[in-house]
């Protein structure tokens, strides 16, 4: 939680690629030795365990670990089968038709004998997932789905209330069990099943020790063959920079995400690996348009050119990152790079100021009709992450050079949600996106998205942007939506309602006796059943 | 806070002699530390007051991250984004100043209200006093100070609030055994047969002539206590919020780089607070040995 | 400390002479008793008082779920506080806000952790402050015995967290060695990962200058009078006799006042050495306004500062009924 909850907002996307599914499973007996075990270090605890109620990155990758969806992604990012093992697409795309794999079956309760996975499950899911009681994230996202029917015990069909762009890619969600929960209506946190989960995955929970430390331990009857690595187990840290020093004392073997200041010092050691891996999110200064200072788009404009972005990248975060022109991650398809970033020019910063009317005051700060432009900047408490700190610093400072003051107010988590999302008592704000698997950027840029708790906190308005998010949304060609994500990214470059800031590449550190590691952008462990440990390294 | 035990044997000074030269030179030593750090600590409250620094103590110098000590005229180096040292470790006093007055206040006037009540009338008021003072101990400082930013915003008032709601037991307990010893010599009998007024005897006699010194020495451990407590808040995400310097956000921000062999940016604030806190431990100890203890002998 | 005039009347003649020091230890128990609800209305209070009045709703989640009966929207708040503390009694603080789980396991769980991190750095810190304590009581100011006070002074004011980041700086840079307690990979050195912590928040938990002090104090006193006289010259131990009045009690007394700043350390070292404790708990439960998990937090160190005392205060009793009574 607190990884994702100090810095990181979430919102889950579609995913882009659609591929036509590849048959036959991931054969195991590709002569990687079995045995060993994984520590790995994470920054905080996860909350609960499953894959419905969870909202935070910690629980997301251990879920990856334990359950499977009816569809699943590769290497390639390409849709490959999962629990599903071949599916049918009707003409009209509302109709999606799964059959499902008759060899799977859940973790086995000790003494008991396996129960196996069929339709019933995955009907349950859905329903649970969509229940009004059950408080997921998930929600909004399976709106989409009009009906789930079974056709018989290994076939379940969806359908679709409409025909949308890329539905397979969401038939990724993680299938619970029918008999693992107390109640097959709805799910809380009050359920024992949040602690205690079952799935179908490569590994299953073997305890949470009195320390906190997950322990999933490998499934020997993994429908795809059993994972190499015997044993993983999430060690919870309370301190960022101790954990840092644990992998390099190898009382963890992972860390999965790096803190920057620590990359220099692995990037000499010999003994371990750091591992890029994009992870679809930028960092932003939020303006908030019901201010009328910063309802005019020069102030605004004048705001991002005051900012050394390259200086605070190569400073804080040893220039691990992209600086970013537009509401689109980097690394995404709808990323228009022909658009590129204001430059660092505080000259022309002045300049849109004193056309946007405003004039030095006695004590530097500029003013217009006697309104100085002096801000409040809310930033979320971030003890851990002193380099959020410095970007705050910093950017109090380049626009302490033109005129601006800020006053920077460091708040708690949960009442800087509520400032920013339902109160909107704020001038700007910082924080990060962190997409999916691609630009579906309409609740945060759509006027009607603007309310309380709605993503577009800034009241940012205009009418280009509505039309083309809303033609966006109704077109089923990749190709013209491409088209239409260009032009958004032009305009929202140009209207500026937040400064873009990076996107940071994230590392992965790994001691080197873990082999064959790849790493899924944000679900991190997708194909953690490959990876191994050589025989004489199993400790 | 600390709680000393009571020594007084006598209410009132005998002879002419100055009280420091019955003083034991190692107490002397204490005090004359003591009095240095305070000095010092008036001096940094003046200087940064009147903005009389090496550096302003805000200036960003992207280009001197993390600079070590005697850099391009910064005495001690540069923290995290390029700012001075020194200049902070004297502005950062004042983060103290007013939230450290705030607690001790609070400790002295409500401590010495409830020991005056439990000590002067006794009865049901020392059962009430003697109940809520244990009720208060019952609190770790922390734990309470917790439960507080989780209730309210976090605040550095607030806790210090916190830190002198929960230092009046100790000032309490003290002013009440300092009551009662002087009940027991018939002190308070007499003045009543002088026909003094309570209100005098209490403020005057009591108060003003007998618990001056142990109120004295109770705040300046007080002003101890708020560093060592904003520090530990600071530490966990709670203390004083940057820019505003403190020595306790200091320490913070500069351990965050102590594990890369960059020591110096925490060790300057932490040594600062070390010597700070001994000067006034050392100050009360020594204040304590001689004006209560001395006529021990 | 001490009730003076709370039985005073009655049991000092009637009670006391029959049997005196089961009266006089149940007395503390009932106080400990009425502290403890004195606490449970202090917590109340503070989260009745706080904006946003998170208890409401929370006391109304409890009773649906529990009873399925509803106070009404505006019960007032004492009748608020009666069924949050009959909640209590049943042993029913709630479920976490974050995780789903029963406060109460929880809780126990991790406060058993802060357990042995208090009275282990308790321990510490006696080990090192009664001898240099018992010197300077009986030898007075030596050169030797002044270095050791200036450590006490230099101990309890040492910011603890830094000090935390130096020792483990020094563990892994000299020894090669990673001091972190709890890890569930079987090293060598298990004992050394457990001994760091309780070491670190025993040097600086802030109370080492005053227990020497304390400490000294008392025994001095205890050397001096009397009966010690005595028994020097005719040639008995002493310290058979300082034992009591000189050593036991003035250390529990410590141990009773010291609690809860240990207890207060314990939330920053834990942390820093991932100490799973009640403390850092308490820590993520501010942080997520987890409101059932940090009154229970709260609640159960109140506890462990009343046991402490009411080991104080019976310790004190049967090693001298007598002036207990008083």
């Amino acid at each position: 939680m607190k990884r994702l909850a100090s810095v990181f907002l979430t919102i889950f996307f579609l995913v882009l690629v659609m591929m036509l599914p590849q048959a036959g499973a991931l054969s195991k007996e590709d002569g990687s030795p079995d045995g060993g075990a994984l520590n790995y270090g994470e920054y905080g605890r996860p909350a609960t365990l499953d894959p419905i109620t969870s909202n935070d990155m910690i629980a997301l990758r251990v879920c990856e670990l334990i359950f499977n969806g009816l569809v699943g992604i590769d290497e390639k990012q390409e849709i490959v089968d999962d629990l599903a093992q071949r599916w049918d697409i009707s003409e009209d795309g509302r109709i999606y038709t799964f059959y499902l794999r008759q060899d799977v079956t859940w973790h086995a309760l000790e003494g008991q004998d396996p129960v196996p996975f069929t339709a019933d499950d995955v009907i349950m899911t859905y329903n649970v997932m969509m229940h009004p009681q059950t408080i997921t994230p998930l929600k909004v996202r399976y709106e989409f789905i009009d009906t789930v029917t079974k056709i018989d015990d290994y076939t379940v069909r969806f359908t679709l209330k409409r025909p949308i762009l890329n539905a397979l890619a969401r038939f990724s969600f993680k299938i619970i069990p029918k008999h693992g929960l107390q109640n097959s209506e709805f799910i809380t946190r009050e359920d024992p099943f949040v602690q205690h989960p079952i799935g179908t995955g490569p590994y299953m929970l073997k305890n949470i020790t009195a320390e906190r430390e997950v322990i999933l331990v490998a499934n020997e009857n993994y429908f795809k063959g059993r994972p190499h690595v015997d044993k993983f187990i999430a060690r919870p840290f309370a301190d960022q920079n101790i954990m840092g020093q644990a992998l390099m004392f190898n009382a963890i073997d992972m860390i999965v995400l790096v803190n920057h200041r620590d990359i220099p010092q692995l990037q000499g050691d010999k003994r371990f690996v750091l591992q890029p891996y994009n992870a679809l999110s930028y960092s932003f200064f939020g303006f908030n348009m019901r201010n009328p200072l910063l309802a005019d788009k020069r102030v605004r404009k004048a705001f991002t050119y005051a900012v050394n972005r390259k200086e605070m990248l190569d400073s804080f975060f040893q220039g691990q990152g992209t600086i970013i022109s537009g509401p689109f991650a980097p690394g995404s398809w709808a990323y228009n790079l022909d658009v590129a970033p204001l430059p660092y020019d505080p000259g022309k910063a002045q300049q849109l100021l004193t056309e946007a009317g405003f004039t030095r005051g006695d004590n530097g700060i500029m003013e217009k009709d006697g309104k100085p432009l002096s801000l409040t900047l809310k930033v979320p408490i971030a003890k851990e992450s002193e380099a959020v700190k410095r970007v705050i610093l910093a950017f109090r400072n380049y626009l302490s050079k033109i005129g601006v003051e800020i006053n920077a107010e460091f708040q708690e988590w949960l009442a800087w949600k509520e400032d920013i999302f339902l109160n909107h008592d704020f001038d700007i704000m910082f924080a990060s996106w962190v997409f999916d698997d691609s630009a579906d950027i309409s609740s945060l840029f759509h006027s009607a998205e603007a309310g309380p708790w709605k993503n577009n906190f800034g009241a940012f308005s205009n009418p280009d942007v509505d039309s083309l998010i809303v033609e966006s949304k109704l077109t089923l060609d990749h190709e013209k939506r491409r088209t239409i994500n260009r032009k958004l990214h032009d305009i929202i470059a140009d209207e500026n309602p937040y400064t873009f800031l990076w996107t940071l590449t994230n590392y992965a550190a790994y001691n080197k006796k873990l082999r064959r590691v790849a790493i899924h952008p944000y679900k991190f462990f997708t194909f953690a059943d490959g990876w191994f440990i050589p025989k004489s390294e199993q400790r | 806070m600390k709680r000393y035990t009571q020594h007084t044997t006598e209410f009132s000074d005998s002879a002419g002699v100055p009280f420091w030269k019955k003083a034991a030179p190692v107490d002397r030593v204490y005090i004359g530390y003591g009095l240095f750090i305070v000095l010092l600590v008036v001096i940094s409250y003046i200087l940064g007051a009147t903005h009389f620094l090496p550096f302003d103590p805000q200036e960003i110098n992207m280009d001197l991250l993390m600079a070590p000590p005697q850099t391009e005229g910064h005495l001690l180096g540069t923290d995290f984004m390029g700012r001075d040292i020194l200049s902070r470790l004297i502005i950062g006093i004042q983060a103290y100043f007013l939230p450290g007055l705030l607690a001790i206040g609070i400790a002295l006037v409500l401590g010495t209200c409830f020991g005056v009540l439990a000590g002067y009338w006794g009865g049901g008021l020392d059962i009430a006093s003697t109940f809520l003072s244990n009720l208060l101990n019952s609190f770790p400082r922390l734990v309470l100070i917790l439960l507080m930013v989780a209730a309210f915003k976090p605040n550095i008032y607030l806790v210090m609030a916190v830190v002198g709601i929960t230092s009046i037991p100790t000032v309490a307990s003290l002013i009440k055994s300092k009551i009662q010893f002087l009940k027991q010599k018939n002190f308070i009998e007499a003045a009543t047969a002088l026909g003094l007024k309570n209100a005098a005897i209490i403020f005057k006699h009591i108060l003003w002539h007998n618990c001056r010194s142990v109120l004295i020495i109770q705040a300046t451990l007080g002003m101890a206590e708020a560093i060592l407590i904003e520090t530990s808040l600071s530490y966990l995400g709670f203390g004083v919020q940057e820019p505003t310097p403190s020595w306790g956000n200091m320490v913070q921000s500069g351990a965050n780089y102590f594990m890369q062999g960059n020591f110096w940016p925490s060790t300057a604030p932490a040594l600062t607070i070390l010597l700070t806190i001994m000067g006034f431990h050392l100050l009360g100890d020594g204040l304590n040995n001689i004006l209560e203890r001395k006529r021990d002998q | 400390m001490r009730y003076p005039a709370f039985f005073k009347a009655r049991s000092a003649m009637k009670l006391a002479s029959i049997r005196p020091i089961t009266v006089l230890i149940s007395r503390e128990l009932a106080i400990a008793v009425l502290l403890l609800l004195g606490v449970s209305f202090v917590v109340f209070l503070v989260l009745f008082l706080s904006p946003g009045d998170p208890f409401s709703s929370l006391l109304k989640e409890q009773m649906t779920s529990a009873a399925g009966s509803h106070p009404g929207e505006s019960a007032p708040w004492y009748s608020q506080y009666l069924l949050w503390l009959a909640n209590i009694t049943r042993g029913n603080l709630g479920t976490s806000i974050r995780t789903g789980l029963p406060v109460l396991n929880e809780v126990i769980r991790v406060g058993i952790n802060t357990l042995y991190l208090t009275l282990g750095s308790l321990l510490v810190t006696l080990l090192i402050a009664v001898p240099i304590a018992i010197v300077s009581a009986r030898h007075g100011l030596t050169p030797v015995n002044w270095v050791l006070t200036m450590f006490t002074y230099v101990a309890s004011a040492l910011p603890v967290f830094w000090l935390a980041y130096i020792v483990i700086y020094i563990s892994m840079h000299r020894f090669g060695l990673f001091p972190l307690a709890f890890g569930s990979s079987t090293q060598k050195w298990n004992w050394l990962h457990f001994m760091l912590p309780v070491l670190v928040l025993g040097l600086s938990n802030g109370t080492m200058g005053e227990v020497v002090r304390h400490m000294r104090e008392e025994l001095s006193r205890v050397f001096s009078e009397e009966y010690i006289c005595t028994a020097r010259a005719k040639g008995a131990s002493i310290w058979k006799h300082a034992f009591k009045e000189g050593f036991l009690i003035p250390i529990t007394e410590i141990i009773a006042a010291k609690i809860p700043y240990i207890l207060g350390g314990a939330v920053v070292v834990e942390q820093v050495f991932n100490w799973p404790g009640m403390g850092r708990m308490a820590w993520q439960a501010a942080q997520d306004r987890d409101y059932p998990l940090i009154m229970a937090i709260t609640l159960m160190a109140a506890i462990f500062v009343r046991l402490g005392s009411l080991i104080h205060r019976a310790v004190h009793i049967v090693v001298n009924p007598r002036s207990s009574r008083e």
